[in-house]
């Protein structure tokens, strides 16, 4: 590494894209906050009694912090992982005792004027500690015992934030999988959390017989797509569907309204299970036992998902799952906030109402419009065309990301730059998909656009540390 | 990495996913669906409505019938009111403390924020004295009430009251909160009277308060004001018939035969209008609507009675324009009608020619006219010969609504063969509905229609709609039908001896209305008395005057009144005299007719 050529000549090897987005979104970001909060007897853009005038102050120093990493030498960031790490988590424990509560989470330390959430910069701290470990000579994801390290290093901040009661930040942590993936992390993992979540979204949407069903013929389309031989999987549903008819008619006519429709199916496969058996036998086939065992592993899933629902979820997590899938809506009470959201932003149009103009985010129709829903102002005032161009920027910043990473020589910063990627991607698709109804309400911050130093602090560090790792890379590359 | 590359191109398609879900999410909020656009000007626009001073009605002179007052309603945000003197406001607006308290509870369970109506229709006297004291949260808003300075003429002029849920259904023009005229001219008048509200576009924030006007207030509108009418009634003669009509139960209509302007539309027992005015109103109604001689119900268009002799008139002239009458016909009257059951009559001279019949109400004489009539040999049958008859009679305006600018007609009855079919099975005859001759029977009809006869009585063969409105003041006429003459199926040739013998009823000894006489006024008149089986005959009389260029055309009913003579001619003549010379020369019968005692015990029930 040589880095004392001069700073001139490193600039030129900056990844001006990211740099350029970077400033955009920060820009816009500004501007929605002040007209988030615009009150005309508040007109000076530099008041600090007010959120836009803070908000300048927390711009200014992130400013100074973007440039102060360009300037600095990258290898303290390697150097420094660990340290960062223990550091983070010890403060995170000081705020579990000495922090402020703020809307149920004791996430806050509070200096002087300024509060502070140490949470937003613990992702930095952890992505920099996951790179660290991750990059090490002898690590391979496939060994257990490793990858038991690497969710010891995600667990320890996750469950501290857990007990600040902030589940919203300590959701972001299982964005990793995302960096996971592309480090190699087992491919069935993921099938596994998508029949998870699917499972999980239908056992609310449909009936139980229906979903019963679905899972008989999802687990029967699938054996077929691996072992073939698609004429003794129609006849096989076919018997099946046959079969439940019988006996429920049987049952009925011979005993009354005892068994439901879904015991009959319930009945029927087990009763097919000797017949697949003899099957599997027959043809040699033994992954069969895989498919049901699926089977069976989704059945017990599904009944064990009300327990989970009900006695883990708090309250107010489990209203907004159920007004998120449709199934429950409380316009004046859980649902307020989606609803208006959705009102600013539908509202909004094509080209927008025009800054200043929004009636919904000036009016405080939306509840925690310079933060959480900072975006309700973006579609208000700035119409599709607004939002579809911050959604593309974020896009493109990530894009950047993974390119950056795939562009690096050493794991660490490939590894970093994905931990990066990974927090930008959640957050977008988390903050935004709440405002617009298509994701439950977490309360994470839109990067670069809600309101609140820390916030804004941590993405900068976490951007252009991505920045500057990828121009060391080409002065190494260029030596 | 073995297969590193292919695991950042699936990386990379979730990155698409994720940007195109939240692109075409966005798309389909902000472009697709529109109802969000809706809401959002739910959630902050308020619509203020400015209202307009509803129109005022002029009598055909020029005075007031109706004035436009000032009131206000005094409003409060909850929220705002600070404690203060419930003693004094109390005082100040005529109610009980609790009342006060009764309605800021109720508004604040509305909303604390948003202003609520506590008192309606409160007195400038009362607003000046809420604006001395000046109670923080209180505030006053303009509405204006009717006044009625004549305090005549309730159920001719109607009355306004708050639309109710059906009127908001039905009629999209009408907030809660509006009022809107609910009977009389009020009512038929409405979209004239009211004109049409302003409206102020306010924002509000989360918390409903008012944060400026929308867009600059390019879409605020100004209340244009509500049209004053001028109707055709003489205040001085539907002051003087509700005045002879006190303590009695029945009818006034006169009507300028030339052009079908009502004069005078009164109906008795009748109401002071301003009763149904403010914070009273409620109560009054009830009052009103318990009474059993009914005060709400309008008799001269929603009543029907048996005409009575009056309508002898029009069996008269169906005879002769039918050819089975002529003017010189007479007929022997010896105490009565000698066929079927018989019909009396009193005691005239005889033979008796068709004046005289006229003259004398002679029922023998229009007994044969009626059955020469509908037993006419041309049509083959009593039912073809009686359908002609009662197609003449309908031609006169008898059997159905008018169609006059006022709400609640009734249709009358004028009955078919068909009908007398039904009753008797289809055997029947001349003789079974002889009453009809007579104008008793199945006959019903409205003081309306009984006075639209004598209007077309004196225009000899025609009448125009009767209407109460002359001219709105923003236009240059009024519905073209009221331009229309109608002519009866009658020839107007065949008048004359009718008029002839209407005259000599109240100018020639031997008349029956001589009561009614007024020297020089040439009044022609015809009595009535219907028998009915409420109690005493109902005492009935239509006229018109003068003779030739008739200027006016009367009828009165008055029910248990007895003889048309007894108490509805004077009335009549004295609505004529009235009208014709601006004075009323006989006292004397002034007082008759206002201390003649009537009874009603059906009423009393």
């Amino acid at each position: 590494m040589q880095n004392d050529s001069g700073n001139g000549l490193t600039l030129g090897r900056v990844d001006w894209t990211s740099v350029l987005v970077y400033v955009l979104l920060v820009l816009m970001g500004w501007l929605n906050i002040y007209a988030a909060v615009y009150d005309e007897s508040h007109a000076s853009i530099f008041d600090l009694t007010q959120r836009y005038g803070m908000q300048l102050v927390w711009i200014g120093v992130s400013a100074f912090l973007a440039i102060s990493i360009l300037l600095i030498d990258d290898k303290y960031y390697h150097m420094l992982a660990y340290p960062l790490y223990w550091l983070m988590l010890l403060v995170l424990l000081a705020v579990l005792f000495f922090g402020k509560e703020v809307n149920g989470a004791k996430a806050w330390i509070v200096i002087g004027p300024v509060a502070l959430q140490p949470t937003e910069l613990a992702k930095f701290t952890t992505s920099l500690a996951l790179a660290r470990y991750m990059s090490s000579y002898s690590f391979d994801i496939h060994n257990l015992k490793d990858l038991v390290r690497v969710f010891l290093i995600l667990l320890l901040p996750v469950s501290i934030i857990m007990m600040q009661n902030d589940t919203g930040s300590a959701l972001v942590y299982g964005s990793f999988l995302f960096m996971l993936y592309r480090e190699g992390f087992n491919r069935w993992v993921y099938v596994a959390l998508i029949m998870v979540i699917s499972l999980f979204v239908f056992s609310f949407l449909l009936e139980p017989a229906v979903l019963l069903a679905c899972m008989v013929i999802v687990c029967t389309v699938a054996e077929g797509a691996t072992n073939g031989d698609w004429r003794g999987k129609v006849i096989y549903l076919a018997g099946v569907a046959l079969g439940t008819l019988l006996i429920y008619i049987g049952a009925w006519l011979a005993f009354g309204p005892v068994l439901s429709l879904y015991a009959s199916l319930l009945i029927t496969v087990i009763l097919s299970l000797p017949v697949v058996l003899l099957y599997a036998y027959r043809s040699k086939l033994r992954n069969i036992f895989l498919f049901v065992f699926l089977f069976f592993g989704s059945l017990a899933f599904t009944h064990t998902i009300d327990y989970v629902f009900d006695n883990l979820l708090q309250t107010h997590q489990q209203k907004r799952i159920l007004d998120l899938l449709g199934l429950e809506s409380d316009l004046k009470g859980w649902g307020y906030n989606v609803n208006q959201s959705k009102i600013a932003i539908g509202s909004g149009g094509f080209s927008g109402k025009g800054f200043l103009e929004g009636t919904q985010t000036k009016y405080n129709f939306v509840p925690e419009q310079s933060t959480d829903f900072i975006f309700c102002t973006v579609g208000e005032e700035w119409g599709f065309l607004g939002s579809a161009l911050v959604v593309v920027l974020f896009a493109v910043l990530t894009f950047r990301l993974i390119k950056m990473g795939e562009r690096q020589m050493e794991p660490f910063g490939r590894i970093y730059c994905y931990c990066a990627a990974s927090i930008f991607l959640f957050h977008v698709l988390v903050n935004i998909g709440m405002t617009i109804g298509i994701m439950p309400v977490i309360g994470i911050p839109l990067p670069f656009f809600s309101y609140g130093g820390s916030s804004l602090i941590a993405f900068t560090l976490l951007l252009f540390v991505a920045i500057r790792l990828d121009m060391s890379k080409q002065e190494q590359f260029m030596l | 990495m073995e297969n590193g590359s292919e695991r950042v191109r699936t990386l990379k398609g979730v990155v698409v996913v994720v940007t195109a879900v939240l692109l075409l999410r966005l798309f389909y909020i902000q472009v697709v669906d529109t109802t969000y656009k809706t809401d959002a000007a739910n959630n902050v626009l308020r619509y203020m409505v400015q209202y307009p001073p509803r129109g005022e009605v002029y009598d055909r002179n020029g005075a007031f019938l109706v004035q436009s007052k000032e009131a206000y309603d005094l409003m409060a945000i909850p929220r705002e009111v600070k404690p203060f003197d419930t003693l004094e406001l109390a005082r100040i607006l005529g109610v009980r403390v609790e009342q006060i308290r009764n309605e800021l509870r109720k508004a604040s369970n509305f909303s604390r924020r948003r202003a609520s109506v506590l008192f309606k229709q409160l007195p400038k006297e009362v607003k000046v004295r809420l604006d001395e004291r000046n109670f923080p949260g209180f505030f006053t808003v303009y509405r204006t009430v009717r006044s009625y300075p004549t305090k005549m003429a309730g159920n001719l002029l109607g009355y306004v009251g708050e639309v109710n849920d059906r009127i908001l259904e039905r009629n999209p023009y009408y907030r809660s909160g509006d009022y809107i005229g609910m009977s009389g001219i009020e009512q038929a008048y409405e979209e004239v009277l009211r004109g049409e509200k302003g409206v102020k576009i306010e924002m509000v924030d989360v918390h409903g308060i008012p944060k400026g006007s929308y867009a600059g207030g390019i879409y605020d509108t100004l209340p244009s004001p509500g049209i004053a009418i001028t109707c055709t009634i003489d205040g001085r003669l539907q002051a003087l018939a509700e005045e002879l009509l006190e303590g009695k139960v029945g009818s006034v209509v006169a009507i300028e035969p030339e052009t079908g302007e009502i004069l005078v539309m009164a109906s008795s027992p009748t109401y002071d209008p301003d009763e149904l005015v403010g914070r009273q109103r409620g109560n009054n109604y009830m009052k009103l609507l318990r009474d059993s001689r009914r005060p709400l119900f309008n008799r001269a268009v929603m009543a029907s009675y048996p005409p009575g002799s009056t309508f002898k008139t029009l069996n008269g002239l169906i005879g002769l324009q039918e050819g089975v009458l002529v003017e010189s016909q007479t007929y022997p009257c010896h105490g009565g009608y000698p066929y079927g059951r018989g019909v009396k009559c009193h005691n005239h001279w005889s033979p008796i020619d068709l004046t005289g019949a006229v003259q004398t109400s002679c029922n023998a004489y229009f007994c044969y006219v009626f059955r020469n009539i509908i037993e006419n040999k041309k049509y083959g049958s009593i039912k073809k010969g009686f359908d002609v008859w009662a197609d003449y009679v309908r031609s006169f305006g008898y059997g159905r609504k008018l169609n006059t600018d006022f709400y609640g007609e009734l249709n009358g009855n004028v009955p078919s063969s068909a009908f007398y079919d039904r009753v008797y099975r289809g055997s029947w005859n001349g003789l079974t509905v002889i009453s009809l001759s007579i104008g008793q029977g199945e006959l019903g009809c409205t003081p309306m229609q009984m006075a639209n006869l004598a209007a077309t009585i004196a225009n000899r063969g025609h009448y125009r709609i009767p209407h109460v409105v002359k001219r709105i003041h923003d236009r240059d006429s009024i519905d073209s039908r009221f331009y229309e003459d109608h002519y009866t199926k009658v020839d107007p040739k065949y008048f004359d001896p009718i008029v002839e013998g209407m005259y000599r009823a109240v100018n020639q000894e031997g008349g029956t209305g001589g009561i009614a006489r007024v020297p020089g006024l040439d009044i022609c008149g015809k009595t009535g008395t219907a028998q009915n089986p409420h109690g005493a005959d109902h005492s009935t009389f239509m006229c018109f005057a003068p003779r030739n260029h008739p200027k006016i055309a009367v009828s009165v009913y008055v029910e248990n009144g007895g003889f048309g003579a007894r108490i509805a001619a004077p009335i009549a003549s004295l609505v004529t005299e009235l009208y014709l010379t601006d004075t009323i020369q006989r006292p004397d019968l002034v007082q008759y007719v206002k201390t003649l005692p009537i009874n009603y015990p059906y009423y009393a029930k």
